[in-house]
């Protein structure tokens, strides 16, 4: 009996556990996907179901409709502003890519005087807040004709990927073996050619995870769109939503959070997976 | 950023050395070792990078400096020297002192809140449970959307009438109906509007501040922990003189980023209130941002947006310190 009844109990005190542990818990998730589920249902919701007190709010007191997409690419700019956005991360990418592959490579691997000072320095320009940033830059927009076009916004946001980018990839680069780097010298490639033939397509992981914060990063931002674009079709998308659809004190909050989510949250998802490369970034590795 | 010869490097390093000593040739035949070629490449490469920081960060830090000292204006490009005008203008305007200590207020308690509710997630994540990936992957979604995305989102949670806010709360009888006094207009009165700025602002990092701990959490060794339980130490004991030792640096780093990031954020201000009721919300940030370009005062905004640096200053010699002892 008893040793029946040992598995048992054991089981009954893992379940027990698991309980505790998801009640805990639960609290912490309604706390972060309640918004987002607020923002979902009200952009899949009615006109006249948004503005009921009377009934739960939470639920569909009316059929939903995709009449707040369809308003959001018929009668707006969104079209443009994912366009936009698209083109902005992906030409910032590139800048990224060519710039932090070989700094964070020459950082990480050649012996250079002063490489982690340097290392250092780069990566604080990364917490130099925008705020300080932006009223000079301005300046700099405007001098370089740029001014309310979303091309601003490709010279500027490589201010802050490419810091960060070059710290992530310095960080990648030294965990490359240097034996196979010095094997493939020994069998004729130059220094250029051992970086491009043998330690890139071994670091495909970090230029792959540096691409999708140079993305990631580039849609976090507000600031700038908002300062240098005020031209209703070169807007980003968070922009855009944000400014365009409010008018005075109306706010079309359907499509509002229609077109807010249909950026956030595939932000969010590539985001979420590469989170933690994210943190070991910014800590740079401080215990190991 | 030229090429030292004194590159430490153990096979050229006995010719880099006699180069100071030797003439012309020397230095010709110094440019063709093995080491002088790679730091050449070296620097090559590093060019572009440091550049595009030196023109885009370096540069602009320098001319916010300066126009900060002059009257400049987005119509007139002819700056003149102010000396410290504009940090007068700013010490002397009420605003300015009501978005300072809403930039530290905001800043301090959001961190208490944070660090609470980080703490805790950080402790209730560290257990073995199932679906541990799909959990974490929900509780860190507010840190990922992108912020102007999410404060959207609450805007239309806090709005005066259909907030789903009130309506929670009215439901499990916390407030009264809409339209008398006991009815919270979240955006619309002083004190709400900055604890709800407080909120979002917890609401978008504890996530953050929950898996920096955890990384540290996870970063103990497991036989350290076991070796201190073979001695007889108590839970309490284990964590204050083991595992908070281990995980002070990567938790301080956390914190230190955590509060750049929050004291010059500014998508969460401006699109919930836009600094009002009057003034009541409004932070450095916002305050430079609406002076320097909607006003269109560049010196003025500079001056304003300098005022960050003090407060960000030890943080950052705190970070850069803390860096420069990681092993390399």
């Amino acid at each position: 009996m008893v040793t029946a009844a040992r598995p048992r109990s054991q089981r009954a005190k893992e379940i027990r556990r698991h309980v505790l542990i998801y009640a805990g818990l639960s609290p912490y998730i309604l706390i972060a996907v309640f918004p987002l589920y607020w923002m979902a249902i009200t952009a899949l919701k009615q006109e006249a179901d948004l503005y009921r007190m009377d009934v739960i709010p939470v639920w569909f007191n009316l059929p939903p409709t995709w009449k707040n997409f369809d308003y959001l690419f018929n009668h707006t700019n969104y079209g443009a502003w994912i366009v936009n956005t698209m083109a902005i991360s992906a030409l910032v990418s590139v800048i990224t890519l060519l710039t932090a592959i070989p700094a964070g490579y020459a950082l990480a691997r050649l012996r250079l005087p002063g490489a982690e000072n340097l290392g250092i320095a780069i990566f604080m320009t990364y917490l130099v807040p925008a705020i300080i940033l932006f009223l000079p830059l301005s300046r700099v927009v405007s001098m370089i004709g740029l001014q309310d076009r979303w091309w601003a916004l490709v010279v500027v946001y490589p201010t802050f990927t490419i810091p960060f980018c070059t710290w992530l990839l310095m960080g990648f680069f030294k965990t490359v073996p240097a034996e196979i780097e010095e094997a493939a010298r020994v069998d004729g490639c130059g220094q250029l050619g051992a970086l491009v033939r043998v330690v890139l397509p071994v670091s495909l992981p970090g230029v792959l995870t540096s691409v999708i914060f140079a993305f990631t990063l580039s849609m976090q931002d507000f600031l700038y769109a908002l300062a240098f674009v005020s031209v209703g079709d070169q807007k980003p998308v968070p922009l855009g939503v944000a400014t365009e659809l409010i008018r005075g004190d109306v706010f079309f909050w359907g499509s509002l959070m229609a077109g807010a989510l249909l950026v956030g949250v595939p932000v969010a998802i590539l985001y979420n997976f590469f989170l933690d490369r994210f943190i070991t970034g910014i800590t740079g590795g401080v215990v190991r | 950023m030229t090429a030292s010869p004194n590159g430490g490097e153990p096979e050229g390093g006995a010719r880099a050395a006699a180069v100071p000593i030797a003439g012309r040739a020397g230095v010709r035949a110094w440019w063709r070792t093995p080491t002088a070629r790679r730091l050449a490449f070296g620097y090559t490469l590093l060019s572009p990078a440091i550049l595009y920081v030196a023109l885009l960060v370096g540069a602009p830090f320098l001319f916010s400096l300066y126009l900060a000292v002059s009257d400049a204006s987005v119509g007139d490009p002819f700056a003149e020297f102010v000396w410290l005008e504009n940090f007068k203008a700013a010490w002397e305007s009420p605003t300015f002192w009501i978005a300072l200590r809403n930039s530290i207020l905001v800043t301090v308690v959001a961190a208490i809140f944070k660090s609470l509710l980080g703490t805790t997630l950080a402790f209730l994540l560290l257990q073995p449970f199932r679906g541990k990936k799909l959990i974490r992957g929900l509780v860190v979604i507010p840190f990922t959307v992108p912020s102007a995305v999410s404060v959207l989102g609450w805007k239309w949670m806090y709005d005066s009438q259909f907030s789903v806010v009130n309506w929670a709360l009215n439901r499990v009888g916390l407030i009264s109906a809409y339209g008398t006094e006991g009815w919270p207009i979240w955006l619309g009165q002083p004190h709400l509007a900055l604890a709800a700025i407080i909120a979002v602002n917890v609401w978008r990092s504890f996530p953050f501040t929950a898996i920096v701990l955890l990384a540290g959490f996870t970063a103990v060794p497991q036989e350290v922990i076991d070796a201190a339980k073979v001695d007889g130490t108590t839970f309490m004991q284990r964590f204050r003189f083991l595992v908070i030792p281990m995980i002070a640096p990567i938790l301080f780093v956390g914190l230190l980023f955590d509060t750049v990031f929050t004291l010059s954020d500014i998508s969460v201000v401006l699109l919930l209130t836009n600094g009002g009721p009057g003034n009541a919300t409004q932070i450095l940030p916002t305050l430079a941002y609406q002076i320097g370009i909607l006003a269109g005062a560049l010196g003025r905004g500079a001056a304003i947006s300098l005022f960050l640096f003090p407060l960000l200053l030890p943080a950052m010699i705190l970070l850069l310190r803390n860096l420069k002892r990681r092993e390399w």
